[in-house]
């Protein structure tokens, strides 16, 4: 039993604690099983409110005994599908990366995963004026490379400095540091990284392989067990908190050459949508070494091995188009 | 709310066990727990409890994180390490960056150890000349790094500071920026072999923290020792947790680590490619990567990924005073001579594996 407390979450403020005690509503599992309708009406707040309130607490105690349908019916309210700014990556992406689920880029060195996990961050913080968790596991992460990104969209420094402000980055360069990480995600953080009350609904993780792999192989069991962790967490952030997961991972070449993801046929499973980047071939390339050529590999909803073309300047391209018809990103409520 | 198992600390797997069967399955069970009570209940030592109860309450959520615009705000203030070579650090933007990773790869004799050591003598130029003013690690790996060079190059690079000292400041800076203090900032470490290496790692971060005025960790180079290694997977594991390691140290510390590879041949598609060696997973490895190559007769260096940066080439020379800009014209062929004596120590090493 935990009881209702004012500032417990973004928007319960004293007052409606109050009125909900009145109305008989005391600990948070009352307010997650009442009617939100009529609780709304009753203690004269807003639907829109108390629902905004029911999900933070939803989240943040999963533990509750909700009916499933309640909870399926929550998650179909909130779904979102975040644009990552990309119209080719979009396309494979069939519109962008949805909540609720763990999205995988994978590539060699130079592929253009970074770059991606950038463009996408500062779209979503920039556009979809949601906060962003990037992971960074290797140090790659260039935040001069973020504003040039911003400065295509926008040449106010204002905007570009507060959405350089919802990106909050943790280092973490191996894996038991990465899983306090998202522990303390899972634990609070995400709502607290949010701004504006809700949670943050993006969370990127580069690289995910870059912390596992040094566990690999060598005292199998080990690896394999913290690897079925990280797996663990990413999914719960993904599902209970319904963020969307984007991480990156390397790859492995057969003798023939053929490219496949890394870690494995275990963790294959993790990710529901996998996309391959690669550098457009040498020759063609010595003009344009900014072109990816970007392959669906892994997808519920498109068929696979679709391929796309992707320049990785897009994101910093000089042309800002600043053009009506930028389509609605997100269908959240 | 998630609960964290046991299972997912960094905790020996003795003392793992010992807490499961003890009942302490979650991190959430030993919340009101002191260490005197779960040494007793647990069976274990007063140390391994204090570890425990230590791992198990590590920062409150978001502790550890800073904005994208903080980080913004540091890599403004952090100066880059200069090469000399004006070409190279303009599409660097300023130079090569502290606080990262990179490596240089390359053909023996082409310049890496060259560029290594202006980059040694580079970061201790004084904050008022628009330097880093920092000391350097420098691990030889095989035995490439010859003390008259370095003398040759620091003192083209102090004759260079003192033409252009203008103010007091910078007047006395140069007091402390003379061939012999700068010799004095490097930290030589020579390693024989990659057990060495690793051990000399090991023991780095606490040698970081004694003196935090390193800017600049050399690994000259990673691909000597390690090529040495037979059995592949081994190798494989022992780079991917050298390649965190180093990003861990190059982040906490604020030091640029530099390291060096060779060059090997692949064959795909029934070409053979020069490719960077130690194989590709190793790429991911530094976050800038840079190739020199020889172009006809002329030397070019070739920025073959960066996290911020396109991909570029510029042409560089190295002459007597060390690694600079090619000449406006071009070069004539009897120029290419200069090649350095060190060099040919080098490349013997580099060809015995
Ligand atoms: N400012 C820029 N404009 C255009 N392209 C850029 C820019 N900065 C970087 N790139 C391109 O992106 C490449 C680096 O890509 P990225 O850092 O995403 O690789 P990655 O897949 O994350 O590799 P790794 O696994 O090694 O981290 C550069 O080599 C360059 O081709
Ligand atoms: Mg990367």
């Amino acid at each position: 039993m935990v009881l209702l407390r004012g500032g417990m979450c973004p928007g319960l403020e004293e007052d409606l604690v109050r009125d909900l005690r009145a109305a008989d509503v005391k600990t948070v599992e009352d307010l997650v099983s009442s009617d939100i309708e009529e609780l709304a009406q009753r203690c004269s707040v807003s639907f829109k409110a108390l629902f905004a309130i029911r999900r933070v607490l939803l989240a943040q105690h999963t533990a509750f005994p909700v009916s499933g349908a309640d909870l399926y019916e929550e998650l179909l309210s909130s779904t979102a599908i975040l644009s990552t700014g990309n119209p080719s990556l979009d396309k494979l992406l069939d519109s962008g990366l949805y909540t609720g689920e763990i999205t995988e880029l994978s590539g060699g060195p130079g592929s253009g995963k970074s770059q991606v996990c950038f463009g996408a961050s500062v779209h979503i913080s920039f556009h979809l004026k949601q906060s962003v968790i990037y992971v960074d596991t290797t140090g790659g992460l260039t935040a001069s490379r973020l504003l040039q990104m911003l400065q295509s969209e926008t040449s106010n420094t204002e905007e570009q400095m507060e959405a350089l402000q919802r990106i909050h980055v943790f280092h973490s360069f191996d894996v038991y540091s990465l899983l306090d990480c998202l522990y303390s995600l899972c634990s609070g953080g995400l709502q607290q990284a949010s701004a504006g009350g809700g949670s943050a609904k993006a969370v990127i993780v580069d690289s995910v392989s870059a912390v596992i792999s040094p566990l690999l192989g060598g005292k199998q069991n080990e690896g394999l067990s913290l690897m079925t962790q990280v797996a663990g967490v990413l999914k719960t952030l993904a599902k209970d908190f319904n963020a969307a997961v984007l991480v990156t991972n390397h790859v492995t070449r057969s003798s023939s050459g053929e490219v496949q993801p890394g870690l494995g046929a275990s963790w294959s499973h993790v990710p529901r949508t996998r996309v391959l980047l690669e550098r457009v071939e040498e020759a063609a390339a010595a003009s344009c070494s900014s072109l990816r050529f970007a392959t669906l590999i892994k997808s519920s909803r498109q068929p696979c091995l679709i391929k796309e073309e992707l320049d990785l300047q897009w994101w910093s391209r000089s042309q800002v188009e600043h053009s009506g018809k930028r389509k609605l990103d997100e269908t959240d409520p | 709310m998630m609960q964290r198992p046991m299972c997912s600390l960094p905790l020996s797997p003795a003392v793992k066990v010992k807490l499961v069967s003890a009942g302490f399955q979650f991190t959430a069970d030993l919340i009101h727990l002191n260490p005197d009570q779960l040494s007793g209940e647990a069976g274990l030592s007063r140390e391994e409890a204090e570890d425990v109860l230590q791992a198990a309450g590590t920062g409150g959520p978001l502790s550890a994180s800073v904005s994208a615009l903080e980080l913004l705000q540091k890599e403004e203030e952090t100066r880059s390490i200069v090469t000399f070579c004006s070409l190279l650090d303009s599409v660097l933007g300023g130079g090569l960056p502290v606080g990262r990773t990179a490596e240089i790869c390359g053909v023996p004799g082409v310049g890496k150890t060259q560029l290594c050591l202006q980059l040694a003598v580079d970061v201790q130029v004084p904050a008022c000349f628009g330097g880093v003013g920092g000391q350097v690690i420098y691990i030889d790996t095989e035995g490439s790094f010859l003390l008259q060079r370095v003398v040759d190059v620091a003192t083209a690079a102090v004759r260079h500071c003192s033409l252009l000292v203008e103010d007091d400041d910078q007047r006395a800076a140069m007091m402390t920026f003379t061939v012999e203090i700068i010799l004095s900032n490097i930290f030589l470490v020579r390693s024989r072999d990659y057990v060495e290496l690793l051990a000399e790692l090991h023991l780095l971060p606490d040698f970081l923290s004694d003196h935090p005025g390193v800017r600049l960790l050399v690994i000259d180079s990673v691909a000597f020792p390690f090529r040495q290694i037979d059995n592949l997977s081994q190798r494989t594991r022992l780079l991917h947790s050298l390649a965190q390691q180093l990003a861990a140290m190059a982040n906490t510390h604020n030091v640029a680590v530099v390291t060096t590879n060779h060059m090997t041949t692949r064959l795909r598609g029934g070409l053979s490619q020069l490719v960077p060696a130690l194989g590709e997973s190793w790429g991911h490895a530094s976050s800038l990567r840079l190739l020199l190559q020889w172009s006809g007769s002329q030397r070019l260096a070739t920025i073959l990924k960066s996290p911020g940066h396109v991909e570029t080439s510029v042409p560089y020379q190295i002459n007597s005073d060390g690694f600079r800009d090619a000449d406006q014209s071009e070069q004539p062929p009897s120029k290419r001579a200069r090649t350095l004596p060190d060099q040919s120590a080098a490349s013997q090493s580099d060809a015995c594996c």
